[in-house]
């Protein structure tokens, strides 16, 4: 039961940090957005979304924290967690929505002496995009904070000599969720949409010079792009990377925990709780050396592949 | 309360505050400049890659401190549980980058401020694209992003584990505490550095870090001042139960 | 979407949604005394405690404006969050110390909670100091001193009297079981942290205003009150929760409008949809 629920956790975790990195992608929140904030004091007049709350990890925070806590005040007066966690997480992506028009407005008007226009299709066709993707990465999160919560279906689980969840109550779990959430989509989903996309009309395959910062890409594949066309691209790669990293943290936290219990006699009557976490520290430091040794791989791999830089 | 243990809280957070800007000072870094590929580094702010692995430490560190139901918990396996979850959290972050910055757009991760890698002597500069300052995690900056996962990781679990266990607290307040004192360091540690920092190889960090240690010190020294004297005041309200 | 409509009120709206606000001194003066008032008078009803919220964050929001602007290398955000992890911190610790009889804990005046602010304080100025001493860190900003004790100070009173908005007073009997025992802890940390972050990261700009740049403090401020103001109905039940809604609600409401007012007005041009400049 405890593997199956983690199996469940894993595979929340990629469909939550797909749509937390598309979502920040649909209106380029976190750190392309000082490209599309610079543009217009270069004369790149745009119709990209500027949606700077925050940086993401805090946004996702404030969105997961209150749907955990909504969520948590429902369970507490009996309402079905089926009920609970989606109208939660419907609060937190509104909160959301609300919090994102701030920035759209503030930052496009103070532009004033660029002569950059607040386009208001730009303003309200995004606004449901940004819902609905938070949403999706929200439910998810909050979903994976009530499953490992004291009041959730792992602590349930009787049988065990101890208890299978977390010990952190369901709200703050969604604060550290979202918070981690936020920062693997900030750091991995980004750089298709930064290097890539922003600059889809530059050289491929070179570092985005000094020079060509602000100087975006502002015509789609037919017309003028706005944020949600670049939803479109990052997800044929940079949202399920993100996805798949946040899954596989999850995964290999989660597995290596389990792993470690096992070892220290999980279906025992006691646990021998200096072998559960010695054995599962063993393992992460092995899926550590393992991860270093696919880093080198890879760089060598490129280094051989695109050679040395050409060009001027 | 035992004087010891007031003694062991503060020690643990003054080494708990230190090594989470140490573990600052470590990440590769590059903020905004390196989502767009011109600078070395993870693309995001340190704070928020440094609490988001340091939390993700603290889950498992968490989980694993239950572990001990009726005893003290073993803090260096605790600690160390919660170095190695973030360890593996910017382990696997900086992977799936540089798995970005290769197959999306077509870049070798290279260093831009070290003409070779100490660690695997490649050569960086005629990898290097002209006018960036880097792009990517290359070797040198990964393995020293492991460590300053591992040792942030490691000081955010340490300060959790000892106010759990030795102070009592319930483990949402043990864990709201440390989050607090990690991120206050953390965040003078990101002052220290202007916002992006290579690794251990990076000039800057020679030049930055016995101020930033120092700087960790006394805010991480008055920070568990206050948690101690507020964990020597609660038993004396009378209130029974963990703080 | 009624954009023709709000583009055409654009000439008579004009300067009519400006609010004046007092300037950064007596900004902080007005704020520290509401703040310390509602935090030593724990009876006082809920929708009280709710506008000293408002003014505390508005603060914060204020001393990250002026921190900020010089530019900290590292993004908005990070200052405003430095000021909740102080808060955390010296919040918990204010609200243990202040639970201390002899410091009036448990009677109606309960100024113990005070020390906990004060230190918080101390700790935000000395690390304001080693943040912009040459010999230190050396970020050249001026004012930071202030500014980092003034966050901190506003991180722990907002933390103080956010708690005792929800559970009525912050006792350290009620409110660490009710608050943070049940982690909503995390929820006053992460209200508080974007009421102070986010207005300046929302409206950073070459054509920045403060009374606009504010206006979306106050307006977290209300949207604050109105998530807590359920928690509190949920645990004090509807007398103190409905009237910190209906503030909550109408600050917010007020606010916002106030907000995106301003933002068209002073925007270079409203238009419901257009062609962007060509300038190749």
């Amino acid at each position: 039961m405890v593997f199956a629920w983690t199996m469940v956790v894993i595979v929340l975790a990629f469909i939550a940090c797909l749509f937390e990195d598309l979502e920040s992608d649909e209106g380029s929140q976190s750190n392309p957005n000082s490209q599309v904030q610079l543009a217009p004091e270069m004369g790149y007049i745009h119709r990209y979304y500027n949606k700077a709350i925050s940086g993401e990890g805090l946004s996702y925070a404030l969105a997961c924290t209150i749907a955990g806590t909504v969520a948590w005040a429902m369970l507490s007066k009996g309402i079905t967690p089926v009920i609970a966690i989606p109208f939660g997480a419907g609060i937190g992506s509104l909160v959301h929505m609300i919090r994102a028009t701030i920035p759209h407005l503030g930052r496009e008007s103070a532009h004033k002496r660029f002569e950059q226009p607040i386009y208001l299709d730009v303003l309200f066709g995004h606004l449901v995009p940004i819902a609905t993707h938070n949403f999706m990465a929200v439910v998810c999160i909050t979903a994976i904070a009530y499953i490992q919560s004291p009041s959730g279906p792992l602590a349930a689980i009787t049988g065990l000599p101890v208890a299978a969840n977390n010990p952190f109550p369901l709200p703050l779990l969604c604060f550290i969720w979202g918070i981690t959430v936020g920062a693997i989509g900030s750091s991995t989903g980004d750089i298709h949409y930064g290097t890539e996309r922003l600059f889809q009309d530059r050289p491929f395959g070179e570092g985005r010079r000094v020079v060509y910062h602000g100087q975006i890409c502002r015509y789609a594949d037919c017309g003028i792009r706005t944020s949600k066309d670049v939803v479109a691209f990052c997800a044929k790669y940079g949202g399920p990377a993100t996805g798949l990293t946040f899954g596989l943290i999850v995964l290999f936290e989660n597995w290596r925990t389990l792993i470690g219990m096992m070892a220290g006699g999980l279906t025992g009557a006691s646990l021998n709780p200096g072998v559960a976490a010695g054995v599962g520290i063993v393992i992460g430091l092995i899926i550590g050396a393992v991860l270093i040794v696919g880093n080198l791989y890879l760089v060598k791999w490129a280094r051989k592949k695109f050679g040395p830089f050409v060009g001027e | 309360m035992d004087p010891i243990i007031l003694v062991l809280i503060l020690v643990s957070a003054i080494i708990g505050g230190i090594l989470a800007s140490l573990g600052v000072h470590l990440l590769p870094v590059g903020g905004a400049p390196a989502a767009m590929a011109t600078a070395t580094g993870v693309a995001t702010g340190c704070v928020m890659l440094m609490t988001g692995s340091a939390v993700t430490g603290l889950f498992t560190a968490s989980a694993v401190a239950s572990f001990w139901e009726f005893e003290h918990a073993n803090i260096a396996l605790v600690a160390l549980s919660g170095g190695v979850g973030a360890m593996l959290m910017i382990g696997w972050t900086m992977l799936i980058a540089n798995l970005l910055y290769v197959f999306g757009a077509g870049i070798v991760p290279v260093s831009g401020r070290v003409a070779v890698d100490p660690i695997t002597k490649e050569s960086q500069t005629e990898y290097k694209t002209p006018r960036t300052d880097g792009h990517g995690m290359p070797n040198v900056s990964y393995i020293s992003g492991m460590i300053g996962g591992f040792v942030g990781g490691f000081g955010g679990a340490l300060i959790y584990v000892t106010l759990e266990n030795f102070a009592h607290f319930s483990p949402a307040t043990a864990g709201i505490v440390a989050i607090g004192i990690f991120i206050a360091n953390a965040i003078l540690a990101a002052y220290n550095i202007g916002g992006t920092i290579e690794g251990f190889h990076d000039p800057k960090f020679k030049e930055r870090i016995a101020v930033g240690l120092f700087a960790a010190f006394v805010v991480s020294l008055l920070c568990g001042i206050l948690v101690v004297v507020a964990v020597e005041i609660f038993p004396s309200l009378g209130l029974g139960g963990a703080l | 979407m009624g954009e023709e409509e709000k583009a055409e009120e654009k000439p008579e709206e004009k300067e009519k949604f400006t609010l004046h606000f007092p300037n950064e001194n007596n900004l902080a003066i007005i704020a520290v005394i509401a703040g310390v008032i509602v935090s030593i008078l724990p009876v006082l009803p809920a929708f009280v405690k709710g506008i000293g919220a408002i003014l505390v964050i508005l603060w914060g929001a204020d001393s990250v404006r002026k921190t900020a602007r010089y530019g900290l290398g590292t993004g908005v955000p990070s200052i405003g969050v430095l000021a909740m992890g102080y808060g955390i911190v010296g919040g918990v610790t204010g609200i243990v110390i202040g639970s201390v009889p002899a410091l009036g804990g448990g009677g109606i005046v309960e100024p113990g909670v005070l020390v906990g602010v004060a230190a918080v304080g101390v700790v935000g100025y000395i690390s304001g100091i080693l943040a912009n001493n040459e010999k230190f860190i050396g970020m050249k900003i001026p004012g930071l001193e202030r500014g980092m004790a003034e966050l901190g100070m506003a991180g722990a009173l907002a933390v103080i009297i956010e708690s005792s908005m929800i559970a009525g007073t912050w006792n350290a009997a009620v409110v660490i079981p009710e608050i943070i025992e049940n982690g909503l802890i995390a929820l006053i940390f992460i209200l508080a942290a974007f009421g102070m972050l986010q207005p300046y990261n929302s409206c950073l700009g070459a054509d920045e205003r403060r009374g606009r740049t504010l206006l979306v403090s106050v307006e977290i401020g209300g949207l604050n009150c109105i998530i807590l103001g359920v928690l509190a109905s949920l645990i004090q039940g509807m007398a103190q929760g409905v009237p910190l809604i209906a503030l909550g609600a109408i600050t917010w409401v007020l606010f916002y409008s106030a907000y995106v007012r301003a933002c068209l007005n002073e925007a270079h041009s409203v238009v419901g949809t257009g062609l962007i400049k060509t300038m190749r």
